[in-house]
């Protein structure tokens, strides 16, 4: 067996030249220097960490250095890094990172990130990893800085894309990788034919979904460890609902994913105490409510109506203002709105005039002065955002807005001033992901959303590892509305609020989460009686505590590592 | 490395390269900086230009390095220092940098009847590093002497407890080499080859198996995709992650003039 031997000549070079011109010479002392220098630098194993000893700002946990060891040692540096929400992915991948750049196998690296992580990405690398990272602003920064941290959308379009491409990375990393499970996306392909000598994909959601997606992510990473398209399809199906309903393409996929959950790290997490607070309508907030009922009873509504219907009522339990701007649009829509149609919205509108307070808002207030500290209120509407925001202003809270929309130096000014100056936070669901605010730990969930993933990720925007204190969760729901009964049968019985994540994880893959929220739409918009509502919600609930029980069955073994 | 090492360490630095101690504490130093290492360290280009313009006068910085925090007073402002701190990285590349080629003569004074003979040697201290998608490196150190072509391992530990001096010394004299440096360096270099190959490759073995195994793994996978664009992408990315080299490079070196009876 042989090897490729270089030696490096350069050396020789200069030494002739130095000869030639009688100097300059080196001095002893730091000749001795260098030498010692190089013996303690040098790394005279390919096991085992080099990064810890290099990161005195940084205690990684004992699951994070498994993981960093697996990555390196036996992954050959492909990973899919997919650790519950909170454990510290990131720093799993600064640990790898770090330990490749020690031994000098990445130089230029490529970090992915949402727009919103960018900053933090960049400040955590510099801080805690001592890696010279630097956000991506000038187009220049591509070739000339070694380690970009960049957000997809900026680094797929040109003159970006071109430039990057022609970048020979050693390292690629990217964060939030599940928005990459649809293989026709444009994201998608950038990333396809990016040069992944060393990759890793970090992703807290990714066993919740379909085969499909989980062959595009393998894919992405290691093209043909699941096969062919046409052999993987023949042999699974496309729309199964999870990898563990297969023991052989599960342990294929452990190969390359590493998965923690929370109770497998054996951390002490502080606890979550969520508190139900079950709020009244005012007669005209009731009125208004009703109202939209009887919008069903009209024939002439186009066929996408049930979910409006659906859309309203939910509303109708956050903000007038959130019924007000949807019915705006419900009407903007039609062309030729019919005389019934304009008739029925003139009378809700007509309601939500009638409307002058809010209870929720009113029960909010009363909260944050209560706690008088750092809160963060989740609404689903921009409307009731906004609304808010004016109406804590009026009572002397500051407050600021967070919406996933927000560019990203906004957001991380938005976040820089709930730190510093305001004391409630303002985020509509899309605010929700990315951004990590541990320093606050009320959260008030303002309305509900149907997803209870998206209800881990505003909870796992604080209850995460840097949190401190026990996280207070209150979750409002106005008595006898949709809201009422989503809270009750969906929340209470299947306990998913003090539920840790893994747990919820793995019920919800069994059961295909975007499908809850269908159910319930289903349900909620078809069902002619509450009787009918009730029975169909115990129905779910049961299906819920089936998959819960199933999953107890089988022990840990559907979502081990091997 | 530990503190106690770094701060040896810094302490040396500093002291060979003539910079002036304005606090030496146990747990910190603060040193002022030559114009030389103010250069060297401290990034600020544009200074030294501007004053180079303007022919103002130079005022080196002051750095005060910190390498026991918690028995470090309060005020005393500095740079935390330690094993993975970029300023650390910084001077240990300046050390290699700054010492990357010598000579040196052994301090044997003779006397105006018996002159000392010194001896030329090559010598080459090298890092070789095995890399596949893993890396580890060894250290060596090789002399050669350059007139009989004698090689010796370990030289620069060999060498450690030799006087020695960078003028040649009264009354000794230096032989001529018979042996160029260039083709001294080679010599060197066919022997760390040699011995290389003579060793154990199991881990170059192993590293292209994982990498036959994902090249079968890719083949497959665009069997029936029509991309070869992304395919050589895909396959390139494999070889650069997978294929074992071995590279030799220079720490550093030089000419050495010893007695006959040094090494």
């Amino acid at each position: 067996m042989t090897v490729q031997i270089t030696f490096d000549s350069s050396w020789q070079d200069e030494l002739l030249n130095r000869m030639d011109n009688d100097g300059p010479w080196g001095s002893w002392e730091l000749y001795k220097l260098a030498i010692e220098v190089e013996k303690q630098t040098i790394i005279p194993e390919f096991e085992g960490l080099q990064a810890p000893k290099h990161l005195s700002q940084l205690t990684p946990l004992p699951h994070q250095l498994e993981v960093a060891k697996q990555v390196v040692e036996n992954m050959n540096g492909k990973a899919i890094l997919a650790d519950e929400v909170g454990l510290g992915k990131t720093i799993e991948a600064g640990l790898i990172l770090k330990e490749y750049m020690i031994r000098g196998l990445v130089k230029k690296a490529l970090i992915l990130v949402p727009a919103s992580l960018v900053s933090q990405w960049v400040m955590e690398l510099n801080s805690k990893f001592f890696i010279p990272a630097v956000a991506q602003r000038k187009s220049y920064v591509w070739e000339s800085c070694d380690v970009v941290v960049s957000s997809i959308d900026t680094a797929k379009r040109n003159p970006h894309r071109d430039i990057i491409y022609e970048q020979n990375y050693d390292m690629v990393i990217i964060d939030e990788a599940h928005k990459l499970k649809n293989s026709k996306t444009k994201n998608y392909e950038f990333v396809q034919n990016l040069k992944k000598k060393f990759c890793l994909l970090l992703t807290a959601t990714p066993i919740q979904n379909r085969v499909s997606e989980i062959f595009n992510l393998v894919s992405l990473l290691k093209p043909g460890h699941l096969g062919s398209e046409s052999a993987f399809y023949g042999k699974y199906k496309k729309d199964a609902r999870s990898i563990d309903d297969d023991e052989h393409l599960r342990e294929l996929v452990n190969k390359v994913m590493i998965r923690n959950r929370r109770e497998d790290t054996g951390i002490e997490w502080t606890k979550r105490h969520v508190e139900t607070i079950p709020i009244e309508f005012t007669k005209e907030e009731q009125d208004l409510y009703n109202s939209i009922r009887t919008l069903t009873e009209d024939t002439h509504l186009p066929s996408a109506s049930s979910f409006s219907i659906m859309t309203l009522q939910r509303e109708a339990c956050s903000s007038r203002e959130a019924v007000y701007y949807t019915l705006k649009n419900m009407i903007k829509r039609q062309e030729t709105p019919s005389a019934i149609f304009e008739g029925k919205i003139a009378s809700i509108i007509k309601k939500v005039e009638a409307v002058t307070t809010n209870s929720k808002a009113a029960k909010t207030l009363e909260l944050i002065q209560e706690i008088g500290d750092k809160v963060i209120i989740f609404t689903e509407y921009r409307a009731t955002q906004l609304y808010l925001q004016w109406f804590l202003q009026q009572h002397g809270i500051s407050s600021v807005p967070f919406r996933g929309g927000f560019k990203r130096g906004k957001k991380d000014w938005m976040r820089e001033l709930f730190e510093k100056r305001a004391q409630v936070l303002i985020a509509t669901e899309a605010g929700g992901e990315g951004i990590n605010l541990q320093f606050c730990h009320h959260i008030i969930n303002f309305d509900l959303p149907w997803n209870p993933m998206r209800l881990e990720q505003r909870i796992g925007r604080i209850h995460r590892l840097g949190q401190e204190k026990d996280v207070k969760i209150y979750n409002f729901a106005i008595k006898n509305t949709v809201e009422d009964h989503i809270l009750k049968l969906l929340y209470e019985k299947i306990n998913l609020f003090e539920k840790v994540i893994g747990d919820l994880d793995d019920i919800l893959t069994r059961l295909d989460v975007g499908k809850v929220e269908d159910h319930l739409v289903d349900i909620f918009s078809q069902s002619s009686s509450e009787g009918e509502i009730k029975i169909k919600m115990d129905n779910l609930t049961s299906m819920i505590q089936f998959a819960e029980e199933m999953r107890e069955g089988d022990g840990h073994a559907a979502t081990g590592n091997t | 490395m530990q503190q106690q090492e770094i701060h040896d360490f810094l302490l040396r630095y500093f002291e060979a390269n003539h910079c002036e101690f304005v606090k030496s504490e146990p747990s910190y130093m603060t040193v002022q900086l030559t114009e030389e290492m103010d250069k060297e360290l401290m990034n600020r280009p544009f200074y030294w230009h501007y004053l180079e313009k303007t022919g103002g006068i130079p005022q080196p910085m002051q750095l005060t390095l910190v390498t026991d925090a918690p028995k470090t007073p309060e005020d005393v402002k500095g740079e935390n220092i330690h094993f993975g701190s970029p300023r650390l990285h910084q001077i240990f590349t300046s050390t290699k940098k700054l010492a990357g080629y010598i000579r040196l003569y052994e301090n044997k004074q003779g006397s105006p009847g018996r002159q000392t003979p010194l001896l030329p040697w090559l010598c080459l201290n090298v890092k070789i590093s095995y890399q596949c998608d893993r890396k580890r490196d060894i250290y060596q150190s090789i002399g050669l002497q350059m007139i009989n072509g004698r090689m010796v391992p370990d030289f620069h530990d060999q060498i450690l407890s030799l006087s020695l001096t960078p003028k040649i010394p009264d009354y000794a004299f230096t032989l001529s080499p018979l042996i160029k440096p260039k083709s001294g360096v080679m010599r060197i270099e066919n022997l760390l080859k040699t011995q290389i190959n003579e060793e154990d490759h199991t881990w170059a073995e192993e590293a292209r198996q994982r990498w036959k195994k994902d090249k079968d793994l890719l083949d497959h996978f665009y069997k029936e995709i029509d991309d070869t664009d992304s395919y050589e992408i895909e396959k390139q990315a494999l070889k650069l992650q997978y294929e074992p080299k071995i590279n030799i490079s220079v720490i550093n070196g030089g000419l050495f003039y010893l007695t006959d009876q040094a090494i």
